[in-house]
């Protein structure tokens, strides 16, 4: 019988965690722009706000989006030489943390993840062309990932792109804020190769057709290229379409992180001040013992967020691993900490007029966008079982 | 996995680690011929711990313990950064574990912390594990509620005289001294009433007697106390500043030290790689457990925790990264940890199949029934040291600063 603790294995290569300096990179910089941060989305997203856009037309306030151009969010962690401020991904970790506690109605996560796939596949002439314009807030840029046939593999992409014309054919479902993007970031395929395609909306053969959101504060749209002018993406040091997905998986982990701080919050708070019985309900361990479950799911996810967010500086080939972990640790609490959420504010918590469904519903959209918990733990049993 | 920060250390961090690990390499013990306990928790016979005590000595001698002590007090001088390092080393190798750990991990800190010239001067005999410690707190009617525990310790002309009765006393039987939580006050409030001391275990009116786990294993004791004499320098701190003393243990105990959070994520992923091993030799169904894809979830599932408590203990040295809630990532650690622990031995069991039903002795109980064991010595640590119910209390009473539910 083998012996389980030999390690011939190669396991503990496979098993470690990705090399990051001991304080996460953290500096007094991160905790200025943390500040800046915390307070414009006070004043720019209060609840009263979110609500507000909730039953808005278009979902989200353009004066905030120019002004959140402005600070530089959009530029953040892009590269100086395309218009960017060039942080570090903890820098957006953090930033991303914060707008999840406000719940900020905004196009930021798709244009992020459209902007990261330029920066990834596009070539400098591409990059330098497209880049400024988004970062500037001029053009709004989203991705066009998912399809009717739902699959996080990029392999399993059928959009196809004729390779002659570049035309570019296909349905893409729950595009972020659709209706009023410029500019759509597709996967696509042409053949077997799967690549990164610019399409730009306006066409007449793009069609733009709403959908209603479960999650209010973000709004989609199913969007039908029908044979579209495309642009391939065509750097040729390229990064691989699952890199760019996992920098997507970590900043909706660190956003997620934040959407749990806010229900935790709002549960905490409500259980520390109703009263049944004649003593306050956070007395009561039946209701004591949840909330502090999804605190310490909540400090686990958020290391792992803040840990991957770290991991892409350290290019040592662990980031999507990390991202992953961190989808799937914050998929899981966030479900959690909503389904306790409205419990524990009992029939107030079944009300419109509670806050917590916002950050249930979000939860619900979040889960299921760029692999649920089970898809990636899928993945992660891969990396564990399936090496040679 | 578990160090995060490996890779950034300065030229003279790595020379050490590389000597550590050649040190250990060269020394680790062979396995003794005879079944070693799996903790700390079930030392039993005296062969299992004196192959212990000699392996701790062996290290003390190398000069590899102590780094969290003052070299006046027999430690190598306080150093984080080698302490941290033999840790890890120590982990990665599977070398026995330190046998001493109530003394140097929980008593050690605390007499740090609180001890006079004299009573410091204890540290160098336990480092060297020439004296063994135990902690006498719980007692029959005081487990969770620990503040109204009962054994009393009268103050005399010379010292103390104590009577009572303590239980769950891991190493008590081989143990020179105790920490003793004892009530010199029974008339003020619970808290109030408590002091702290070192109490020398051979001493006349002081039995032990052993008890048995559920597991079939000894290693930890009942203790009674009939007019146990101690001196007057027995008193560890002020006379009614037990309960402040008890909580430093405590804080200890639960892994809120700095770096026994990042210590124990390490060993963590020594545990997961051994769950890995057992599932790729497991069949079940006709198939090797490793394929199956419901039991791969699972792993899966321990994995990312057991990397997200190792980054969390990290994280809990940066401060700008603890802002919404200071104490809590340390806090948190003894809950989520023994929890964990227990479910991947659950697992294990699982996937053991109709195996699991071999107990120890039967030749042909995989990995010597170490798993059914293992689950059965988990709740050792998701009840020692506070129930896993009453840490979910104080992080919520003292973290999240919900009413308290008494």
């Amino acid at each position: 019988m083998k012996n389980i603790d030999e390690d011939a294995d190669g396991l503990t290569a496979i098993l470690e965690a990705p090399t990051i300096p001991s304080d996460f990179g953290f500096t007094e910089e991160h905790d200025l722009a943390r500040t800046q941060a915390r307070r414009f989305l006070q004043e720019h997203s209060s609840i009263e706000r979110v609500r507000k856009l909730a039953l808005d037309d278009v979902g989200f306030d353009p004066a905030t989006w120019k002004q959140i151009a402005e600070l530089g969010w959009i530029g953040l962690v892009s590269p100086e030489q395309y218009g960017g401020a060039g942080f570090d991904q903890l820098h957006l970790a953090l930033l991303f943390e914060e707008m999840g506690r406000r719940l900020l109605p905004s196009p930021y996560f798709g244009t992020m993840l459209a902007l990261a796939g330029i920066e990834s596949a596009g070539s400098d002439a591409q990059k330098r062309e497209w880049c400024p314009s988004i970062i500037s807030g001029e053009k709004l840029a989203t991705v066009a990932l998912s399809e009717p046939d739902p699959s996080w593999e990029p392999n399993d992409v059928q959009t196809r792109v004729s390779p002659d014309s570049a035309k570019l054919t296909g349905t893409k479902t729950h595009v972020l804020f659709g209706r009023q993007a410029d500019l759509f970031v597709v996967p696509a395929r042409a053949g077997d190769q799967v690549g990164l395609y610019l399409v730009k909306a306006g066409q007449d053969a793009v069609r733009v057709e709403p959908e209603v959101s479960v999650d209010p504060t973000r709004r989609t749209a199913r969007v039908i290229f029908e044979g579209a002018d495309s642009i391939r993406l065509a750097g040729e040091d390229r990064a691989e379409l699952g890199t760019w997905l996992a920098k997507g998986q970590a900043m909706l982990a660190a956003e997620m992180v934040g959407a749990i701080e806010a229900t935790l919050g709002l549960t905490r708070d409500y259980a520390a001040d109703r009263e049944q019985f004649g003593r306050k309900i956070g007395s009561f361990q039946a209701v004591k013992h949840p909330i502090v479950d999804i605190m310490c799911g909540l400090e686990l996810a958020r290391s792992q967020a803040l840990a991957a967010a770290a991991a892409f500086e350290a290019k040592d080939g662990k980031a999507p691993t990390a991202a992953r972990m961190a989808k799937t640790l914050a998929s899981d609490t966030f479900a959690y900490a909503t389904r306790k959420g409205v419990q524990l504010h009992g029939g107030f918590g079944f009300t419109w007029d509670c806050d917590v469904h916002f950050y249930f519903k979000r939860a619900l959209w979040s889960r299921g966008t760029l692999g649920d918990a089970l898809h990636h733990r899928r993945h992660l049993a891969a990396e564990i079982f399936d090496h040679a | 996995m578990g160090d995060v920060n490996e890779s950034e250390e300065s030229e003279e961090l790595t020379k050490f680690r590389t000597e550590t690990r050649d040190w250990v390499a060269k020394n680790k013990p062979k396995p003794p011929g005879f079944k070693l306990p799996q903790s700390f928790l079930e030392v039993e016979s005296d062969r299992q711990f004196e192959f212990l005590r000699d392996w701790q000595m062996l290290v003390y001698d190398a000069g590899l313990l102590g780094y969290d002590v003052p070299k006046e007090y027999g430690g190598q001088g306080v150093d984080p950064d080698r302490h941290r390092i033999v840790m890890q080393e120590l982990h990665r190798a599977r070398a026995p574990f330190l046998v001493n750990v109530i003394g140097l991990h929980w008593a050690g800190p605390t007499i740090l912390a609180y001890g006079t010239e004299e009573q410091k001067k204890l540290l160098g005999p336990m480092l060297r594990c020439e004296e063994v410690w135990c902690q006498g707190f719980s007692e029959p009617e005081a487990g969770s509620d620990l503040a109204s525990l009962r054994t009393k310790a009268v103050k005399t002309d010379d010292g103390w005289q104590v009577s009572g009765h303590k239980v769950w006393t891991t190493l008590a039987h081989v143990a020179k001294w105790m920490i003793l939580l004892a009530r010199t006050n029974p008339d003020v409030h619970k808290y109030q009433g408590l002091s702290y001391f070192l109490f020398p275990m051979q001493t006349e009116g002081v039995e032990v007697q052993p008890l048995v786990k559920m597991t079939g294993e000894g290693g930890f004791n009942q203790v009674l106390f009939d007019n146990a004499k101690m001196p007057k320098t027995a008193l560890l701190g002020e006379e009614g500043q037990g309960w402040q003393v008890a909580m430093t243990t405590l804080l200890f105990e639960r892994g809120a030290g700095e770096g026994s959070g990042r210590e124990r994520a390490a060993a963590l992923v020594g545990q997961l790689k051994r769950l890995v091993r057992l599932a790729k030799k497991s069949r079940r169904d006709g198939k090797s457990v490793a394929e199956d894809p419901l039991f791969r979830d699972r792993v899966a599932g321990l994995w990312a925790e057991a990397q997200a408590m190792g980054v969390t203990a990290a994280r809990a040295g940066v401060d700008g990264l603890n802002v919404d809630r200071p104490m809590g990532v340390r806090l948190m650690n003894k809950l989520v940890s023994s929890e964990w622990n227990q479910r991947l031995n659950e697992l294990a069991c699982e996937m053991l199949g109709p195996d699991v039903g071999l107990w120890l002795d039967d030749p042909n109980a995989p990995d010597a029934a170490e798993w059914p064991r293992g689950y059965m010595n988990s709740f050792g640590m998701t009840i020692g040291g506070g129930t896993s119910e009453i840490q979910r209390n104080i992080i919520g009473e003292r973290v999240l600063m919900l009413p308290k539910s008494k």
